[in-house]
């Protein structure tokens, strides 16, 4: 796929790729506002007016899935409740006997005043314009897009599935037995046609097509700056590592919730624009098989993929709606060509289902990227820049302004009191004292399980504390959710590295700086100059800190970081925990995995860090780091501390010597035989 | 019929009922418990086993609930029913295991999930295109002896699923717990990187999960039969909901869990759908939230995969 189009692009390779994407833009612009006029069958056009609908849908599906990585399998749910919302309020189904309530509304033009069928008194006629439905409905469902999501979002990505099936099936349900609302399984009739200017929409194909066109713009639009913001690089650091994500300061919870109601939102605006454009609405256009389809067009066209989707979701409804019934036709001729009955009755339109299903099965084992990646590999680096002369950045002269700038005032950076933490009946934390003071290294060194990652992720919030506090320049941050902790300027990097693999390295850098950012959904969608300028200086921070790595980093921005070395996928790590600009850094073995010489660098980086002000609390096993780098060293055994001093002092101590050689050793060592 | 006597006939449907939820919720805990995957083919391998022991039942010349056999006859059949029902129906959960989700087993995400939803339609559209959309009449050759409590009925047959039902779970709880694969089998769902070490051959316990979960979904199939007297390509959706809430409710993973999870679903169906009709899925569906929601871990506690 992506050779074909290497090649088919090679003739056009003389223009610039940007130029290319923007002709390749209008072409489909044109040929999408034109299609009626050139193709004038109203069939054909409400095919592709349906197709429309459902790559709107296959967007708000792909927000949900293919960004944040939420399966969600009852999404036609959002769809039913946009399109319930304008079907009942724009048709005939509740007629509540006209007051003075109503008077309001009357005046503006929500609803009329009608006579009762009963012949006495009058009735409310609800007459929503379908244009106000459009935002009303979105902001609905995303109402219970969140309604939905909120008690949910605690669950595993596998059980979200199951239950969001549930819901999907529950809202079908509700609807065929509500009928006082709905009209139950016969549906509702005679909803109103869209008017525009006091000219109706009927049934004429037409409008309905650049209606959807519209939508399908807006939404690619939306969908498209929503990927490139810190909103959209929060649901991809969500769907790349939760864990990760939360503790570079995204909020879980609330990015989660954002993502399923913006995708309500796409599926309740599309279905009010469905609902129009039928004039009714039943209970089965919403159930499982349609949550099933928009799945298998993101699927197919590429989850996370804007393009894709759309792609997809035009590909297979017209699959459905035009070439299942072409090829058919085919096979029936060539069945009577050779005189073959079965070939000749043989009906492939049934099968679409079927051959959905054979579609995510063979997508999923061999093209799991979908057919257009959302993610386009990278060219690898040249020879020359592969091999490089190393240069190792002593980047005392880097301006880094933001970073560090504490002083050695001797105060407490850091006070860890009393911490204990137990995993069932093992106590990993036993009451542990530690204070990091402003502007100094402090190292935690201990025997494998001692409790080092326990501790840290104790300060960050991901495991909780039973008993006592943990002080960050004074203020308690035991308690606090991940990313309150980073906000609050702790940042740290993980032994076994959590870094969001299918993302670039600028990408990972930048993620690190969310907390710092401000950009929300508006700004993502309008980029207003303060926006832009904010994502500027967030890009520039983000080559400063790499430029701390020399160009180790700095070569490789725009690589995924999946395809880097160990050791730079290490600095990757800490250049992204830099990038929040945190008062203390957490490093978590990070020489781990690198060679003496690799080692040598990241200490001298870690002390040059240091240098600008920088606390650091380190976990290092090389013992030659620790006397290099730390002016304090704590000891861990069993979750408790056995001692604590300077590096030198702690190497002589003799529960150290016990714990890490053992008793027998020592005795060994003392000339006693055992 | 007194209150008491519709008591005791919602509690002799919902015990039915829940024999074959258990049966159904038993393929997922076993799958769930190794893999960590919620496998949404389950829901039609039942089905197609529902249909397995129709074509059976069929060759036997059974066409409806004319034919009536008792004694030896009755017994053969299905015997041979039940045999055949699961043998086929195990062999394709280990058809779809080997085709579709063995070479997924290291990849990370949904891509399994979504797989199962794939083969699922498969399954679902194939027996749709090939047996048509219409309910079949189930063969059925038990006889009508019916015993009365009071008003209430207890039908023969409804002994004869709990008998089946009763056998085959104490038949898979006596392998899981006391033969040497049912230990590897535990053993691996207590950390598949550690059986492995150990000598387990992981692979073939995956194999063993999908061939003994599809056969008890097979013969949950033939009871749905049995007990209701039609089959349809649709019935795997809703039972394969209601079986995966089951599971949950008793713990996923957990095999006596399944088997008290789907029995309380049946219940609640019979007793509910007295009072609340066609909200009763609601019902269902709003469980499978709360459980999931407010004790993950079922009545039971859940036994899955210990992931550092």
């Amino acid at each position: 796929m992506s050779n074909a189009l290497t090649v088919l692009a090679r003739p056009v390779a003389w223009i610039p790729e940007a130029r290319r994407r923007q002709f390749a833009l209008a072409i489909v612009i044109v040929l999408a506002l034109s299609f009626p006029i050139w193709h004038d069958n109203d069939a054909d056009i409400d095919s592709m007016a349906n197709a429309a609908a459902y790559a709107t849908l296959a967007l708000g599906l792909n927000i949900v899935v293919g960004f944040a990585g939420l399966l969600d399998l009852g999404y036609a749910a959002f769809f039913a409740i946009g399109a319930y919302s304008y079907g009942v309020l724009s048709s005939f189904q509740l007629q509540p006997a006209w007051t003075d309530f109503w008077v309001p509304f009357q005046w503006l033009g929500l609803v009329t005043k009608m006579a009762a069928d009963t012949g006495s008194g009058s009735v409310v006629h609800f007459t929503l314009s379908f244009w106000l439905a459009l935002p009303l409905s979105a902001a609905f469902a995303a109402f219970w897009g969140v309604l939905f999501g909120a008690p949910t979002l605690r669950l595993r990505g596998d059980y979200l599935a199951i239950v969001t099936l549930g819901f999907g099936e529950i809202v079908p349900i509700v609807v065929r037995n509500w009928s006082d609302l709905t009209n139950g399984a016969a549906g509702l009739n005679g909803v109103a046609a869209p008017r525009l200017f006091g000219w109706s929409f009927g049934v004429d194909s037409t409008p309905y097509y650049y209606v959807a066109i519209a939508l399908v713009a807006l939404l690619i639009f939306v969908s498209i700056r929503l990927r490139d913001s810190r909103i959209g690089r929060a649901w991809m650091a969500i769907r790349e590592d939760e864990i990760a994500a939360g503790c570079m300061g995204v909020d879980l919870t609330r990015f989660k919730l954002l993502a399923f109601a913006i995708g309500a939102a796409f599926g309740g605006m599309t279905g009010v624009f469905y609902v129009a454009k039928l004039q009714t609405a039943t209970p089965e256009m919403f159930g499982f098989p349609v949550s099933v389809m928009i799945l298998v067009m993101i699927v197919f066209g590429g989850i996370g993929s804007v393009w894709g989707v759309v792609v997809g979701a035009f590909f297979l409804q017209l699959l459905q709606s035009w070439w299942l019934e072409d090829l058919t036709g085919w096979i029936n001729a060539f069945g009577s060509l050779v005189g073959s009955k079965w070939l000749q009755h043989i009906d492939l339109v049934p099968s679409i289902e079927l051959i959905f299903g054979f579609i995510l099965v063979g997508m999923m084992l061999f093209r799991r990227q979908g057919l257009i990646p959302a993610v386009r590999k990278q060219a690898p680096l040249s020879f020359e820049q592969q091999h490089a002369v190393v240069q190792r950045g002593g980047f005392t002269d880097l301006k880094l302004q933001g970073l560090g700038g504490d002083v050695r005032t001797g105060a407490a950076a850091m006070e860890v009191k009393g911490v204990t933490v137990r995993f069932g009946g093992l106590t990993a934390l036993n009451a542990v004292d530690i204070t990091v003071p402003n502007g100094s290294v402090v190292a935690v060194i201990g025997p494998n399980g001692s409790g080092k990652s326990t501790l840290f992720n104790a300060i960050t919030g991901l495991v909780p504390s039973e008993a006592g506090s943990i002080r960050f320049h004074g203020e308690e941050i035991l308690g606090l959710p991940p990313h309150e902790i980073l906000r609050k300027g702790v940042a740290r990097t993980f032994q076994n590295l959590r870094l969001f693999p299918n993302l670039t390295v600028m990408e990972n850098a930048l993620i690190g700086q969310h907390a710092r950012l401000t950009t929300g959904v508006f700004r993502a969608i309008f980029r207003p100059p303060g926006t832009r300028a904010e994502e500027d200086a967030a890009r520039t921070w983000a080559m400063e800190i790499f430029a701390i790595f020399g160009n180790r980093l700095a070569p490789r921005v725009m690589q995924m970081v999946s395809g880097l070395s160990y050791a730079n996928r290490r600095r990757i790590e800490i250049a992204r925990a830099l990038a929040s600009r945190p008062r203390i850094l957490l490093l978590d073995e990070p020489t781990a995995g690198m060679n003496p010489a690799e080692t040598l660098e990241l200490a001298e980086q870690i002390k040059s860090l240091n240098a600008l002000g920088l606390t650091v609390l380190l976990i290092e096993h090389k013992l030659d780091v620790v006397t290099t780098l730390a002016d304090t060293v704590y000891v861990l055994d069993h979750g408790e501390v056995i001692a604590q001093g300077r590096p030198d002092e702690v190497r002589r101590d003799e529960e150290v010597l016990r714990a890490y050689l053992g008793r027998n050793a020592q005795a060994a060592a003392a000339g006693v035989t055992v | 019929m007194t209150l008491t006597d519709l008591i005791i006939q919602q509690t002799i449907n919902g015990l039915s009922l829940g024999a074959m939820y258990a049966l159904l919720a038993l393929g997922f805990t076993l799958v769930y418990g190794i893999l960590e995957l919620i496998n949404f083919s389950h829901f039609n391998v039942f089905m197609v086993g529902s249909f397995i022991a129709f074509w059976v039942l069929q060759m036997f010349g059974l066409t409806g609930q004319d034919v009536i056999l008792t004694g030896l006859p009755l017994a053969m059949v299905l015997l041979v029913a039940f045999t055949v029902t699961m043998v086929g129906s195990g062999a394709i959960g280990v058809l779809i295991e080997r085709l579709c989700l063995r070479p997924l087993r290291d990849v990370k995400g949904p891509a399994a999930m979504i797989t199962t939803i794939g083969v699922s339609y498969i399954l679902f559209n194939i027996i749709l295109l090939s047996m048509g959309a219409e309910a079949r009449n189930y063969p059925n050759p038990l006889p009508p002896v019916r015993f009365h409590i009071g008003d209430a009925i207890l039908d023969v047959r409804v002994l004869l699923i709990w008998a089946v039902a009763l056998v085959l779970m104490v038949a898979l709880y006596l392998f899981v717990q006391k033969s040497r694969m049912g230990k590897a089998m535990r053993a691996t769902a207590q950390d598949p990187e550690a059986a492995r070490m150990m000598g387990v051959d992981v692979d073939r316990v995956v194999v063993m999960a999908f061939f003994l979960g599809s056969a008890l979904a097979g013969a949950g199939g033939l009871i749905f039969g049995l007990y209701y007297n039609f089959t349809s390509f649709i019935i795997g959706f809703t039972a394969g909901l209601r079986a995966f809430t089951a599971a949950v409710l008793g713990g996923i993973g957990n095999v006596p869990g399944a088997m008290v999870g789907g029995i309380i679903i049946g219940l609640i169906e019979a007793l509910g759908g007295q009072i609340a009709g066609a909200w009763t899925d609601v019902i269902i569906f709003s469980i499978l939230v709360l459980v999931l929601v407010f004790k993950p871990s079922g009545l039971f506690g859940r036994m899955t995969p210990t992931k550092s």
